[in-house]
């Protein structure tokens, strides 16, 4: 595979801030097509990661590509979905107006969303299930409501590589199938969508590949490989608790 | 029989409740003591009249200028002042604004004049821009919080500012200067070319802010995902604090140093509570910036040598007062309008459910509830039921007979009853059985969710229970269908049944 | 340019302490005592992130002083400091009632609250010009020079000084008192307030007797300094203090070094330029402020000094 067909990859990437490394030399080649998630305990670097991916924050050294090109240059491709917490609720915008700024990036400086801009927010709006609300103000959704509307959002970018950060975080479980489903969607459209993700259980369901991240990387492959007792311990460094240590000694003993 | 109570926990409350009225009774004491003792008669109303004549008959080029620079003022503060309200910048303004001081001194000293003002402009706009810079450095490079240092910044550089004023009025030609204007504004001071630069500030505010509109939105909303999709965050928010210092800059003249922050700030927060859409606001804005500007002129002219910029901000703040008060949606008065309404509701169906349960309690036999039946049902004493049955009555969902001292339910008072008992029973079987609550947990929160049940809810709870008839507490449910069908009333059948057999 | 004087040594650095002590000894005392109390209490303000209430209340007891003056007809101290506490309250009240029922955000609630009251307060003073003695200029930074043209209080047969001196000393003692009385409630209701609950202390007790107290010593230091630079003189000590060290009583300590050491240096620079001398004493403070900026700089330096604060904010802190 050439390099310009990978969607992300990262080499060597450091990042550090007020003397405390955050990322440390991080080696990364993420295949196309891929549901990717990105697992570690907290301080891991997993936020960090994402950002110093997008070119958020500078990296003390190491480089990003995103299909072949610096980030820089290639930010049409990429979309992001931040978490919910980064954001003003009470801003006066209602919900498809935060859709349609995913559309902006592709429109000039200059001009203002079209018809078709509008028609493609809708459908956006439509496969996460919230054209109803498309006139409302977003305070007056609901925390799941609100990451569907950041989801329809980098939809409307119809870009090739997606980050995530923590969407799951704080949805009811009905949402949280919605969005799970959307993403294998996603995938099966041909894109590579990279997600932290927290909670250890449902990540051995929900992606193809797993990134156990503390601050290196502790392991990167397929499911399967990947969530075992010994990586998780590696990447969590001995906090994994109790009770996933019997549920463990029970699996292995094949009970 | 009938036990009035009345623990501390109500009494906190309802203190709680009506704390607020104590300081609104100090204010409005102080300021009635202090217009007594002012006397306000005493301006001289000959004057008064005079003064207002020939503000309104507009003659005066003087007056001209002041109302058509208030007004360009107006627009422009009120446009970049919605940014700030929005982006939470307000303190921003007001460090822009104090720091803008020392340049408009250091401009004068270049001429020694006011007049051409080009050199005060520059020099203001250099000085708070230069604030700004001071500002994101101190957070760069120590540990201070933002609130230190943007209130170190605004206060050092207006101290200098006020040093170079003083300074300059020691000055044989400094007294006269009317440098010191500058400090509360004095819109009858405006000139020609004043009146230019507020003219071109506002047209550039306005073509900015539509040229510009979505990139100033992304960003202000969410500025990280703004550059994630590639829009020049730093370019506009460069822009717009360039922009901003100058706004503030031709403003100074009508408003003053101290309060321009204020005209940025208060037209914006009250558009704030008035709409829901960035687009409406911003109409909003520039319209409430306008009417404080004239208006302010325009108090400000009616006595001798009063300054502009105090009347302005208490205009602008008259507007903020009355859209945090009455605004259809989120004003106080109107939210505690709502709720007073709602509490009516509530009341009044809590009485119907009583009176069902009374029914049930004898099976249905007999129509008639006696007052003395309910008071102890719901605890209350006689006098208050008897208020809310006349609620009641109001609404046509029962009768009475005082002098035998009963009450009957109307048909429709019949059906409402079934209905809130329905709700009621359907949300505690829902409980029990869906989310596991036992059995004698069930009723208080049905207590609360029975009220604000709406009809697909109810639905979508038999579908999932069922279609079931018993609650937790084994007593059966109203069925909706022989609800909605209408029931004959109890005295035409004699026995009233809620149920199906 | 002859905006600025020559530097004539003698005058400006020798005689304030000999010839001109009269004029110029109460003078930098009241500015010790206003610095003193004000840089106090202006390292809890820091601390608990209260700088913008600071200015706030600096501003919104001008219509409370005004009005002091218009009901009382007098020039009666416990007047003033009565009017200027009811403000006080008045404009916390108020600002909390305008961020709690409305989404109106906190920063734009203090615009608000504080512009429209010291709007009304200047309103006041420029109506009723001829009954309140306070002039418009000044109410924003003061006329320290007046303490030495103040009649000496008699007691007990001994000169004491200004009247307004004795008031900012008892200001300044009662501070110090409190602050000694009151040192673990204050440290633990400012760093976590959680904690406090849990132990007993009532933390916003606490913050409403910080903001009774403030509006305290601000009324006194108002006929000094005025509205604007008082703020100057709470915050300047306590934050050149924060970036010398981290330990609270070392950080009070400067601030009272740092308030002596602008309050001289201030009087010497206003002799030299012939300009308002509060104005001085702050570019003083700030002067000081810069030098122990420069200190932490030097002393902090590390190679990625600017962006280092933006990834933190960038990253929120989380990663």
């Amino acid at each position: 595979m050439s390099s310009s067909d990978l969607p992300l990859e990262v080499h060597d990437l450091t990042v550090a801030y007020q003397k405390k490394s955050v990322l440390w030399g991080i080696d990364l080649e993420v295949p196309r097509g891929k549901l990717v998630g990105i697992l570690g305990p907290n301080g891991a670097g997993k936020s960090s990661l994402i950002k110093a991916a997008m070119g958020l924050i500078p990296p003390t050294s190491g480089w990003v590509k995103v299909f072949g090109l610096p980030i820089q240059e290639n930010l049409k491709r990429v979309g992001y979905v931040p978490q919910r917490e980064s954001v003003d609720w009470d801003f006066p915008v209602n919900v498809m107006d935060v859709v349609l700024m995913g559309r902006y990036g592709h429109l000039g400086l200059f001009r203002r969303p079209g018809k078709k801009d509008r028609d493609l927010a809708r459908e956006c709006l439509d496969r996460v299930q919230m054209l109803p609300y498309a006139d409302r103000q977003i305070s007056n959704l609901s925390g799941g409501q609100q990451q569907r509307v950041f989801l329809a959002r980098a939809l409307a970018q119809d870009s090739d590589l997606y980050f995530m950060d923590e969407p799951f975080a704080g949805v009811d479980a009905a949402t949280e199938s919605a969005i799970i489903e959307l993403l294998h969607e996603m995938k099966n459209r041909g894109k590579t969508l990279l997600v932290v993700h927290h909670d250890l259980p449902t990540a051995r369901n929900y992606f193809d590949m797993l990134l156990l991240l503390n601050m290196r990387v502790v392991a990167f492959g397929n499911t399967a490989d990947v969530f075992t007792y010994e990586l998780l311990q590696k990447a969590y460094g001995g906090r994994l608790t109790i009770l996933s240590e019997v549920a463990e000694a029970v699996r292995q003993r094949g009970l | 029989m009938i036990s009035l109570r009345m623990d501390a926990g109500v009494v906190r409350s309802h203190l709680r409740r009506w704390i607020w009225l104590v300081p609104l009774m100090m204010l409005l004491g102080g300021s009635i003591s202090t217009l007594q003792a002012a006397k306000v008669g005493d301006l001289g109303e000959l004057n008064l009249k005079r003064q207002a004549i020939r503000f309104l008959s507009f003659k005066d080029p003087a007056v001209r200028h002041a109302v058509l620079g208030s007004a360009l003022i107006g627009i422009s503060c009120g446009l970049f002042g919605c940014f700030l309200v929005v982006r939470k910048m307000a303190l921003t303004g007001d460090v822009l604004s104090h720091a803008v001081l020392p340049g408009v001194a250091l401009g004068f000293l270049w001429n020694l004049s006011k007049t051409p003002p080009y050199p005060i402009l520059i020099g203001a706009t250099l000085a708070g821009l230069l604030g700004i810079a001071t500002v994101r450095l101190l957070l760069n490079t120590t540990r201070l919080k933002e609130d230190s240092v943007l209130g170190i910044v605004l206060t050092v550089f207006f101290t200098f500012g006020v040093c170079l004023l003083t300074m300059i009025q020691r000055l044989p030609t400094g007294s006269k200067s009317g440098i010191d204007k500058f400090l509360f504004g004095q819109a009858a001071a405006i000139s020609s070319a004043d009146l230019w630069m507020m003219g071109v500030i506002a047209v550039l505010a306005v073509a900015v802010v539509s040229v510009l509109f979505k990139e100033l939105l992304a960003t202000s909303f969410d500025a990280v995902y703004a550059r994630t999709i590639g829009l020049p965050t730093r370019w506009v928010e460069g822009a717009f604090i360039l922009l901003l210092a100058m706004g503030i800059v031709v403003a100074l003249q009508a408003v003053g140093v101290v309060l321009v922050s204020a005209m940025l700030i208060t037209p914006a927060a009250a558009a704030y509570l008035l709409t829901d859409r960035l687009n409406r606001m911003l109409w909003l804005s520039a319209l409430f910036g306008v009417m404080a500007g004239v208006l302010g002129a325009f108090c400000s002219f009616l006595g001798n040598n009063l300054p502009t910029g105090p009347f302005m901000v208490l205009a602008a703040s008259s507007v903020f007062a009355c859209a945090f008060l009455f605004a259809p949606k989120h004003g106080v008065v109107t939210r505690w309008w709502r709720h007073r309404s709602s509490t009516v509701r509530i009341r009044m169906e809590n009485t119907l459910k009583s009176f069902y349960h009374v029914l049930e309690a004898r099976r249905f036999e007999g129509d008639g509830v006696s007052v003395l039946e309910l008071a102890t049902r719901r605890r209350e004493t006689l006098d208050e039921i008897r208020g809310r049955l006349k609620e009641l009555v109001d609404h046509e969902l029962v009768t009475t007979e005082d002098d035998r001292g009963v009450a009957f339910l109307t048909p429709s008072g019949w059906k409402k009853a079934c209905s809130i008992v329905r709700n009621h029973r359907l949300w505690e079987l829902y409980l029990n059985h869906a989310a596991q609550v036992p059995a004698d947990h069930v009723h208080d929160e049905a207590e609360k969710i029975e009220h604000v049940l709406g009809e697909d809810a109810v639905r979508e709870l038999e579908k999932k229970l069922s279609y079931a008839r018993v609650d937790p507490h084994g007593r059966l449910i109203p069925d909706l269908a022989q609800i909605q069908k209408g029931l004959p009333t109890p005295s035409e059948t004699g026995r009233v049944t809620g149920y199906g057999r | 340019m002859n905006l600025i004087p020559a530097f004539d040594a003698h005058k400006v650095l020798v005689a304030p302490w000999t010839e001109s002590l009269a004029s110029y000894g109460w003078v930098v005392l009241m500015g010790i005592g206003v610095g003193i109390a004000c840089g106090l209490i202006g390292n809890y303000l820091i601390l608990r992130r209260m700088a913008l209430m600071g200015d706030a209340i600096s501003h919104s007891i001008l219509p409370g002083i005004a009005g002091a003056f218009l009901v009382s007809r007098s020039r009666s101290t416990w007047v003033m400091f009565l009017g200027a506490l009811v403000a006080g309250i008045l404009t916390s009240f108020i600002i909390e009632l305008i961020h709690r029922r409305s989404r109106v955000k906190q920063d734009a609630a203090i615009g608000v609250a504080f512009s429209t009251l010291f709007a009304v307060g200047v309103i006041m003073i420029a109506v009723f010009a001829d009954r309140v003695d306070l002039d418009q200029d000044c109410v924003l930074y003061g006329e320290i020079g007046f303490v030495s043209l103040e009649p000496s209080v008699e007691w007990l047969g001994l000169k004491w000084g200004p009247a307004s001196i004795l008031r900012m000393g008892v200001v300044c003692l009662g501070l110090i008192l409190a602050i000694s009385l009151f040192y673990k409630e204050l440290l633990v209701s400012s760093f976590d307030p959680g904690l406090s609950r849990v132990i007993g202390i009532r933390s916003d007790w606490v913050h409403h007797a910080l903001t009774a107290v403030l509006s305290l010593v601000i009324v006194s230091a108002f006929e000094a300094v005025g509205a604007i630079l008082v703020i100057a003189m709470l915050i300047l000590p306590g934050a050149s203090a924060s970036l010398l060290t981290h330990r609270l009583p070392s950080r009070l300590l400067i601030s009272v070094l740092h308030a002596i050491a602008s309050s001289v240096l201030g009087m010497h620079l206003a002799v030299w330029l012939d300009c308002s001398i509060a104005s001085a004493m702050v570019l003083s403070g700030a002067f000081l402020f810069v030098l122990a900026w420069c200190r932490f700089w030097i002393v902090n330096r590390s190679s990625s000094g600017r962006w280092e604060s933006r990834v933190e904010e960038v990253s929120g802190g989380q990663a």
